[in-house]
């Protein structure tokens, strides 16, 4: 490829290979620059906010040495705090890029383009989870200012927070998609996401739940996140670490057929 | 043409009005979404840190935790009520509709203001019922209920409204609310007794208004506080009187509203 088919040169269309690469960075650094434009509002505010939560249940338990299974309570709980935050925010970034686009009328910029299905996805996904993941770093590392946080297992961590924000960047993109006004996706995040991302974990083992509940647990996506999470910092976790790599894959691969297939076939998006 | 008297009460209304509309047009988001969260975070303080003692004697910690969460929601919701249709007027242009009515600045920071902590009472009123559902609540003085609920609602409504005039841009908005007000709301003693802290970092809690307005409302439901009723309402009233003062000043030069 020379000079002039890179710049378009006037001598007739680009020739674009099997993967659009030029088409598929520019939408992932749309929405990369989409969220550090308000970096304020997109990574220092979580970042706060997670810091807060910290403070109020390290100051709740009135300083009692309270422990989960030989762990300090705040070491437990900051792990979840993180994936929690990442969650929340590799959501907002697909399904607001999505809705807005929507109800502004220029998601037909994305949708013009010679991007398929699958760049499309991968774009935008790739957004959220670079999102998700700036946002983990920032309030993990101002967190180590105030806990002794140590890791046990890089892999297992970076593998559950590139996981948990594809899962979460991918669901953003479903309810974005799916959401036809504001209040839709609003009602999504309240009703869905938040609950999960706040009852599956964070907060408390498992243990401490009814057995009935522990075993309905098992079934939630969010709780091997957490957990497997978890498990990177601290070396313990409620269930099995080999299920829960497995669990979030399977997750996350069929989440990603179904955004593909709503692209491929344009539901609510193409009239 | 129509005359007003030295009040226009009729535009106040109508501005109430349309504020409460929209409020209500959206519950599924400014009353459902709070209590839901509200709700939840009731459960993660039960699972979390339920089965120790009690966090003062007498008082269970679901019993100390309800006031606590619900004045949480009252203060968000009422900050967010009055910034959020104030900032989006303005960046939508249609502030001009309310520039252009014949209301003096004092009745158009009025409407908002009153509006916006009435619609907080009402999330909080809902959220009370339906916490009232899982907990057994005691009620030793409503007026110390209603009243400080009031307060809270109105202070931080006021903060809205001083928020939606200046900020010019979304994130300005959200860094208000999550420098500023989360933490104030936050680290107010909503969750924990602010008693059982150091004594070198209870100043801080003793400097927030939140503080006061919580320490008069759980004082309305258990009987019990850190301080006289009295203190906090000296504390809360003057604090609402000068946000009114700056909030009517600010919208009474037209500061970032008219060009």
């Amino acid at each position: 490829m020379d000079a002039h088919s890179l710049s378009g040169g006037g001598r007739g269309p680009r020739a674009i290979g099997a993967v659009n690469w030029r088409g598929l960075w520019t939408l992932y650094m749309k929405e990369v620059r989409r969220f550090l434009n308000v970096f304020t509002q997109t990574l220092l505010a979580p970042m706060v906010t997670t810091l807060l939560f910290l403070a109020i249940f390290a100051l709740a338990l009135g300083g009692a040495g309270r422990e989960v299974d030989g762990v300090p309570y705040t070491l437990f709980l900051a792990p979840g705090l993180i994936m929690m935050t990442l969650m929340q925010n590799s959501f907002a970034n697909t399904s607001s890029s999505i809705v807005i686009a929507k109800v502004q009328g220029n998601i037909v910029d994305v949708l013009m383009p010679p991007l398929s299905a699958g760049e499309l996805t991968l774009g935008i996904a790739g957004g959220g989870v670079t999102r998700g993941v700036l946002v983990g770093c920032v309030a993990g590392l101002a967190m180590s200012i105030f806990l002794p946080i140590r890791i046990h297992d890089p892999l297992t961590l970076a593998y559950h927070a590139v996981n948990g924000a594809l899962m979460l960047s991918l669901l953003g993109l479903i309810g974005g998609i799916w959401a036809e006004k504001f209040d839709h996706i609003a009602a999504v995040t309240n009703f869905v996401i938040t609950p999960f991302s706040f009852l599956s974990g964070t907060f408390y083992s498992i243990e401490r739940l009814p057995a009935d509940w522990q075993f309905i647990a098992h079934f939630n996506p969010f709780f091997y996140l957490i957990d497997g999470f978890r498990y990177g910092f601290i070396g313990r976790a409620d269930g099995s670490v080999l299920v829960g790599y497995a669990v979030v894959l399977g997750v996350n691969v069929a989440l990603w057929a179904v955004v593909h297939r709503m692209f491929a076939t344009g539901y609510r998006l193409k009239d | 043409m129509r005359r007003f008297g030295a009040f226009n009460w009729r535009g106040v209304w109508s501005l109430y009005r349309r504020e409460q509309l929209r409020f209500l047009r959206y519950a599924g988001e400014s009353i459902a979404g709070p209590a839901m969260s509200s709700l939840m975070f009731l459960a993660v303080f039960q699972v979390a840190l339920g089965g120790g003692v009690d966090p003062i004697p007498g008082v269970t910690l679901a019993q100390f935790m309800a006031p606590g969460i619900i004045m949480f929601s009252l203060t968000h919701s009422a900050f967010e009520g009055a910034a959020v249709p104030i900032f989006h007027d303005k960046i939508e242009g249609m502030i001009g509709d309310i520039l252009g009515a014949p209301m003096t600045a004092l009745e158009v920071i009025g409407a908002f203001t009153v509006s916006a902590a009435s619609n907080a009472l009402i999330t909080g009123s809902v959220i009370l019922a339906l916490m009232a559902l899982f907990v057994d609540l005691p009620v030793h003085n409503v007026l110390a209920i209603v009243g400080f609920a009031l307060a809270a609602a109105l202070l931080f409504a006021l903060a809205g409204v001083i928020v939606g005039i200046c900020a010019e841009r979304w994130d300005h908005f959200s860094a208000a609310e999550a420098f500023l007000v989360f933490p104030v709301a936050l680290l107010s003693g909503a969750f924990f007794p602010v008693a059982n802290l150091p004594g070198e970092v209870q100043w801080l809690f003793r400097a927030n208004p939140v503080f006061h307005a919580l320490e008069g409302f759980r004082y309305g439901f258990t009987g019990q506080s850190h301080e006289s009723p009295a203190v906090a309402a000296a504390f809360l009233l003057p604090m609402i009187a000068v946000l009114g003062a700056v909030a009517w000043r600010l919208f009474d030069r037209g500061y970032k509203l008219k060009p």
